[in-house]
């Protein structure tokens, strides 16, 4: 069949706007980047585009003699690491039972974790009850607060009720107890929503930043978006950049630096992203499908 | 551990005994799938439903020696405290405002997008163009708004030196009421319109081939296959959506607006989020805001419950 000319207008069209769309999300990105890299003269007069002009590596030098970035990023990565690993273990604890037909409480206890979607304590009774327990000022602050997304947990608990029950019988036949069965059958089964979880848990734990603000009060303890944050708000750098002398300041524009701090927290993104995406797409739809 | 090791003499009449063995082999999982759900149980208890509990404090002036039990009693003081301050009625004002733009203008964006992927027919160029805009989802309000300060500053901001250009002078955008609500909206629509869309191309997929060839045969141009096959499709997920994001509309993030808001703007800018972070954690009143928070979450759960029963007359319920 011959496409007519309204037809060509309309691929035409679409391909043109998603070419615009795609380029919104890469040039800023891009733009970035040149900063990071290029000297306070260009910058200052506005010549870098999405190439860096002269340039160089100071600002990264400067970000990690003068600022604690190195601190901040090895934080941010702890956070990351142990809240993922605990929030995976405990969604799995929570969706396992609740997918399971013979549980009981099975409705009354999954409309409890749905309620809590629809209405929370908000943020002020939150603080009082982790400044209750004493775990202000300690990462446990962010992580056990988040320990299951209901979001999250609904998404596994329809993964695993649509697990073929034929395998399920099949093992229990064979005399495989129920850990086991978890273990070894159920998990490895179900690898691919569980990465997208844990990509939607390690995206959240990286990108947290209202939760350090409230319960982080130590500085050595802050992570990079709190740090990042504070660089791109303060009107001077001289507070962060207080290893380096006023008349090196000539060199580096304050937005060289806050660029390279941006880059630095993108870049972790930058590297896991192209693995996870065929994932995180299938998570979502089987959230969506069947949700 | 002791439920995983099966001995082959306890497994074989459980297997010829019918129903009973049935039954106790299920009460006998029940535990287990009990002592797994335990720890989760304390959790929600712990750490969403004993926080509910603490909204008892707006009807009390609350203070730490006493606690969220101890302290007196004051009724609807702090709400008619609340209602009486033009600061925090601008503030819910505020809210209002920026939530309903965000959702009205955000909402359209997702379905045009998963609408247009789906008429890609190269794989290529859908795959990297995916790639792209499923990109800033990820990326925090942090990097988002280093990422539009830096772009629209006045002096360095590239927006700026092309508006120099043109108009001989830099446009101040975020320093401007209209324009930054205008940014603000914008960066919320670049930072989540990609990832909206995977939802409806989701719905896109499970629409049968067969109506859009039956209806090209009938003689029917790209828009009305849009129009009658492909909107139609996905109509559920569209109101799904809706609903969800009514759920939504009183919880403008945090992290948007802290990180985008200046003094300047301060006057529409500031929204509940920001305001109970202000006054109750920075400065202590704490009974005060949560008698905030309180409002903010019911008309909320109001919100979401009536959008619910709206969807419900259409046979479109989310429960």
């Amino acid at each position: 069949m011959k496409a007519t000319l309204g037809e060509k207008w309309f691929y035409g069209l679409n391909y043109v706007i998603l070419t615009l769309a795609a380029l919104s999300c890469l040039l800023p990105i891009l733009n970035i980047f040149a900063l990071s890299f290029s000297d306070s003269n260009s910058i200052l007069n506005g010549s870098v585009n999405i190439w860096p002009k002269g340039f160089n590596l100071e600002a990264y030098e400067t970000l990690i003699s003068g600022t604690p970035i190195v601190r901040a990023f090895m934080n941010s990565l702890l956070i990351t690491v142990a809240g993922v690993a605990f929030s995976l273990l405990f969604t799995i604890l929570a969706a396992y039972p609740l997918s399971r037909r013979g549980f009981t409480g099975r409705r009354v206890l999954t409309l409890m974790i749905v309620f809590t979607m629809l209405f929370n304590g908000g943020l002020i009774p939150n603080y009082l009850v982790v400044n209750g327990l004493g775990l202000v000022n300690t990462y446990w602050a962010l992580w056990l607060p988040a320990l299951v997304s209901a979001f999250n947990m609904m998404i596994m608990k329809n993964y695993f009720e649509n697990l073929p029950d034929e395998i399920e019988e099949a093992a229990r036949m064979d005399g495989c107890g129920e850990i086991r069965l978890i273990l070894r059958i159920v998990l490895p089964l179900s690898l691919p929503m569980l990465a997208t979880i844990a990509l939607f848990y390690a995206v959240y734990f990286w990108n947290a930043f209202l939760q350090v603000m409230i319960y982080i009060q130590d500085t050595r303890l802050l992570n990079m978006t709190v740090l990042v944050q504070n660089m791109i708000r303060s009107q001077s750098m001289m507070q962060f950049i207080n290893n380096v002398q006023p008349e090196d300041m000539q060199a580096i524009a304050p937005e060289s630096v806050k660029s390279a701090g941006i880059v630095v927290m993108i870049i972790p993104l930058m590297l896991v992203y192209p693995f996870l995406q065929k994932y995180f797409v299938k998570g979502v739809m089987i959230g969506a499908v069947k949700g | 551990m002791a439920y995983t090791e099966k001995k082959p003499e306890e497994a074989a009449p459980r297997l010829n005994s019918g129903k009973g063995s049935f039954r106790s082999g299920l009460s006998r999982r029940n535990r287990v799938w009990m002592c797994m759900f335990a720890p989760v149980l304390v959790y929600f208890i712990v750490f969403k439903y004993a926080p509910m509990a603490g909204y008892l404090i707006a009807f009390k002036q609350y203070n730490f020696t006493d606690g969220v039990f101890g302290s007196p009693w004051t009724g609807w003081d702090n709400y008619r405290m609340l209602f009486s301050d033009p600061t925090s009625l601008q503030t819910i004002r505020n809210t209002l405002v920026i939530s309903l733009l965000s959702v009205f203008v955000g909402f359209p964006f997702p379905i045009l997008l998963a609408i247009m992927f789906n008429e890609i027919r190269r794989v290529w160029f859908k795959k990297s163009v995916q790639t792209l805009l499923y990109l800033p989802h990820f990326l925090s309000w942090v990097i988002v708004g280093g990422l539009v300060v830096t772009i629209f500053s006045q002096e360095t901001g590239i927006i700026n030196q092309w508006v120099e250009r043109l108009t001989g002078e830099p446009f101040p955008f975020l320093y401007r009421e209209g324009s930054w609500l205008a940014v603000f909206l914008g960066s919320g629509v670049w930072k989540n319109a990609g990832f909206g869309a995977i939802i409806y191309l989701a719905a896109l997929s499970s629409i049968d081939p067969s109506l859009y060839e039956s209806s090209a045969i009938d003689g029917a141009g790209k828009w009305r296959q849009i129009w009658h096959i492909t909107l139609p499709g996905i109509r559920s997920t569209i109101v799904l959506m809706l609903i969800l994001s009514m759920g939504n509309v009183m919880e403008v993030g945090f992290d948007q607006v802290y990180v985008l808001q200046n003094a300047t703007v301060s006057r529409i800018a500031d929204v509940i989020s920001t305001y109970v972070y202000r006054l109750g954690l920075q400065g202590m009143q704490f009974s005060l805001t949560t008698a905030m928070g309180l409002f903010e979450s019911l008309v909320g759960l109001i919100l979401v419950v009536t959008a619910n029963r709206i969807a419900r007359r259409f046979g479109q319920q989310l429960w």
